[in-house]
């Protein structure tokens, strides 16, 4: 093991995304698994002359999926979701069985985006896309609440201003 | 060349437009080298003294520091006369020649329809599309513009869509020469312009090949000027980094050591005999690497020429076919078995021609492509490589922009002791990596990579900051990151390697049990593939997990991977601008994680995979330790 700096763990980044993107989740979830669910009732009420017992468990399967996806994800999300950006790095983790953890110095940031969609405008939210030189090194921040998105971006702005350079 | 009154677009070159590339806490690596182009070889410029002495008798000039005469290097014409300027008329002859090319197939197609309709048309038609594609060909020349103007080079093209393209001088960062055969003819060259990140490069054809090789040399110099401030100053902090650097054998000329002032600080005064610019540049290159001719034998076993000898090949089926040795219906009757050895010795025939062919196809082609290589530090901070037999190119990358390089050893390759070596660099289009050796032996190609890191054969650091690893202490103390042995990622990634090698085997299995059911096969089938992919399977982890491994040296982060073909990945430390740590589910049970550690450079990711998770954060940290440092689990303060 590394002797040399004893240091198992990355600690989780201070904060948690607006606690309003557990609503956003569900709701972008139920748009988008109804659709599903209707199109496959469709084809199964409708379409399929018998019902064939691999079609019934598709449909099953997708009708508990979706619940899955509405009622639980979101959730989930919501508790793995995390950032902080301090005076020197942004740092983000996300995701609950595969855990990515992402670092960048505010030094090398080049470009600093926020962005937000219609249904995140219902519910205040925007969304910051921070962007290196490297094609693998962005960092989305999803769902912030928008006041707090527009004062991370200004942060961030004026931050990575100071420093000169092509950042590369 | 030059007059007294001589109108310098250095002054503002010299301003540094950027600030500190970057504020990494680490000592950046090449970055010392940058402003030291004469690096380790001190002999290269013994015999140059006198291209120094020249001028001293006539200036007492306090001695300049090299770079000197590199920045005083006077415009050529086509840049200091401000005007606007066509492509050399010889072009006249490349363009229609190049429409024609293009066009020939459409040309020859109506010819041949035509012909067979009717023959008197053919005879007055060809000679219009001929002329006509001529005349289609003179366009470009009478359209195509360019100028320098204080700052900036202007291109302007196109007859019915006009496009202006600028580059501002004190941004290039390549140049990059190339010539055709035709072009090598009529002694012309095409150089493209390259001023920055990710950017297209503006292209300047038809130049006459003195030009061309002025223009390039001024170029790069007046971009480097531009930047000197920031590459200098990173300098200063490492004495004694490079072996050559302080103690320059002074020439009778008396000058600095390379590195220790920066260049803006430099006077602007014409120091240098006007008259050889060219030799001045040349006074101080340093060789890198030239073609040695034995490194032809590793030629049939690199793969990169297989696409054309597989064409061949498929051109020759097709003729087989044609002849109808092969057809069915031949096998039978008294001659029968006559035809069956004829057969077999075609078989064996065609396997020695095949054989014969990709030995003087993949030879030819080396020689196409790296004869005459050439790879040198120039004056001013760049590597540059010359090859090529029928169109000869000329590369340039700036120094400071080359973060790392990559030794890729294939199955073939390895097996003969050879390697090819690639740099990473930010900013030069086509994926940040230019080949800069052939196949070659594997210690060429490391000892070669250690000088255009500039860290050949350096004394790694176990007691500074920047601990390196105990496992691999002491004995490697001499070597430098492409040679330095690495750190394997112990039995948890060797089990996940050979757990998730179980897969493919696992699916392809149920697939052919899936089809012994349905065909009523022979179990055995199923056994017999189960064994044999397992074993594959199995051997190709077991590779992988040799190869796998990483390594921290002073400067520069070394990652290994690859089964069949195997890659040393080197990333000079300052080049890493981000970090990723990804873990899956069944990494995290093994306590595995992939750091990848992002860059501008190159591929723009250079990842260490399945290496235990504590490791990849003890990395990161002597990496970047202020960044990384503020993000570790409370009380955990070692």
């Amino acid at each position: 093991m590394s002797t040399t700096t004893g240091d198992p763990a990355l600690r989780d980044p201070a904060r948690k995304v607006s606690s309003r993107a557990i609503g956003y989740w569900t709701t972008t979830a139920l748009i988008w698994e109804g659709i599903l669910v209707a199109g496959l009732s469709v084809v199964y009420f409708v379409v399929l002359p018998e019902r064939w017992w691999w079609a019934t468990a598709i449909l099953v399967l997708a009708v508990v999926g979706a619940i899955v996806e509405v009622l639980i994800v979101p959730r989930f999300k919501y508790a793995v979701h995390r950032w902080e950006v301090t005076d020197s790095a942004i740092y983000t983790r996300s995701g609950w069985l595969n855990v990515e953890q992402r670092i960048a110095p505010l030094s090398r940031v080049q470009t600093v985006d926020s962005e937000q969609g219609a249904i995140q405008r219902m519910f205040r939210l925007a969304s910051i896309t921070v962007t290196t030189a490297s094609a693998a090194g962005a960092i989305e921040i999803n769902c912030l609440d928008q006041d707090e998105a527009r004062r991370v971006v200004a942060d961030l702005t004026e931050i990575t201003s100071r420093d000169e350079g092509d950042a590369t | 060349m030059s007059l007294p009154g001589d109108p310098r677009p250095e002054g503002p070159a010299h301003d540094p437009p950027e600030g500190p590339a970057d504020d990494a806490p680490t000592p950046q690596g090449p970055a010392h080298d940058a402003p030291t182009p004469q690096g380790p070889a001190d002999d290269a410029r013994t015999p140059q003294g006198p291209a120094y002495d020249l001028p001293a008798p006539a200036g007492p000039a306090a001695a300049p520091p090299p770079e000197g005469p590199a920045y005083d290097l006077p415009a050529p014409q086509v840049v200091r006369d401000r005007e606007w300027h066509r492509q050399s008329p010889k072009m006249l002859v490349i363009h229609p020649f190049r429409v024609l090319w293009s066009m020939a197939v459409p040309i020859v197609i109506a010819f041949i329809g035509i012909n067979q309709s009717d023959g008197t048309w053919s005879v007055r038609l060809l000679p219009v599309l001929v002329i006509g594609a001529l005349a289609l060909g003179l366009i470009p020349w009478f359209t195509t513009h360019y100028r320098f103007t204080e700052t900036q080079l202007q291109v302007r093209k196109g007859l019915i869509n006009k496009s202006e393209t600028t580059a501002p001088l004190d941004r290039v960062r390549s140049v990059d020469l190339e010539s055709p055969p035709l072009h090598r003819v009529l002694g012309l060259a095409r150089a493209k312009i390259g001023t920055g990140v990710d950017e297209s490069r503006v292209e300047l054809d038809g130049l006459a090949q003195d030009d061309a090789a002025q223009l390039r040399e001024y170029l790069l110099l007046r971009g480097a000027g531009g930047r000197a401030g920031t590459v200098t100053g990173a300098a200063g902090q490492s004495p004694g980094s490079m072996p050559g650097a302080p103690g320059l054998p002074a020439g009778p000329g008396g000058e600095q050591p390379a590195g220790e002032q920066p260049a803006g600080e430099q006077p602007a005064g014409g120091r240098f005999d006007p008259g050889q610019p060219g030799s001045a540049g040349l006074a101080q290159e340093e060789v890198l690497a030239e073609i040695d001719w034995s490194w032809l034998r590793f030629a049939p076993f690199s793969l990169s020429s297989l696409v054309i000898v597989a064409t061949a090949l498929g051109v020759l089926f097709q003729f087989g076919d044609d002849f109808g040795i092969l057809s069915q219906d031949r096998v039978e009757g008294t001659y029968e078995w006559l035809l069956a050895q004829a057969i077999l010795a075609l078989v064996l025939g065609g396997l020695l021609v095949l054989l014969v062919g990709w030995l003087l196809v993949s030879t030819a082609n080396y020689v196409l492509q790296w004869w005459n290589l050439r790879l040198v530090r120039e004056p001013g901070g760049t590597i540059r490589l010359t090859r090529g037999l029928l169109t000869t190119t000329s590369t340039t990358v700036e120094e400071a922009r080359i973060r790392g390089v990559q030794l890729t050893e294939p199955l073939l390759l390895r097996a003969v002791g050879g390697g090819e070596l690639t740099s990473l660099a930010t900013g030069v289009g086509s994926g940040g990596t230019t080949k800069l050796l052939p196949p070659c032996p594997r210690r060429v190609a490391e000892s070669v990579g250690h000088s255009v890191l500039g860290t050949g054969e350096r004394l790694l650091d176990p007691t500074g900051d920047t601990p390196h690893d105990p496992g691999t202490g002491g004995d490697d103390r001499l070597d430098g990151p492409l040679t330095v042995s690495v750190r394997s990622h112990g039995p948890a990634a060797h089990r996940r390697l050979l757990v998730q090698s179980l897969w493919p085997t696992l699916f392809l299995t149920a697939g052919v049990a899936g089809l012994t059911w349905w065909l009523s096969w022979d179990w055995w089938i199923v056994a017999a593939v189960a064994v044999g992919a397992g074993l594959v399977n199995l051997g190709l982890a077991q590779l992988a997990y040799r190869n796998l491994g990483h390594q921290l040296t002073s400067e520069h982060i070394v990652s290994r991977s690859g089964a069949l073909q195997r890659q040393r990945v080197v990333l000079e430390r300052a080049g890493v601008i981000g970090w990723v740590v990804r873990q899956s589910f069944f990494q995290r049970r093994r306590g595995l994680a992939d750091l990848l550690a992002t860059t501008a450079a190159g591929p723009e990711v250079v990842t260490v995979s399945d290496i235990p998770l504590p490791w990849a954060l003890a990395l990161a940290r002597q990496v970047n330790p202020t960044v990384v440092d503020q993000f570790r689990s409370a009380g955990e303060e070692p």
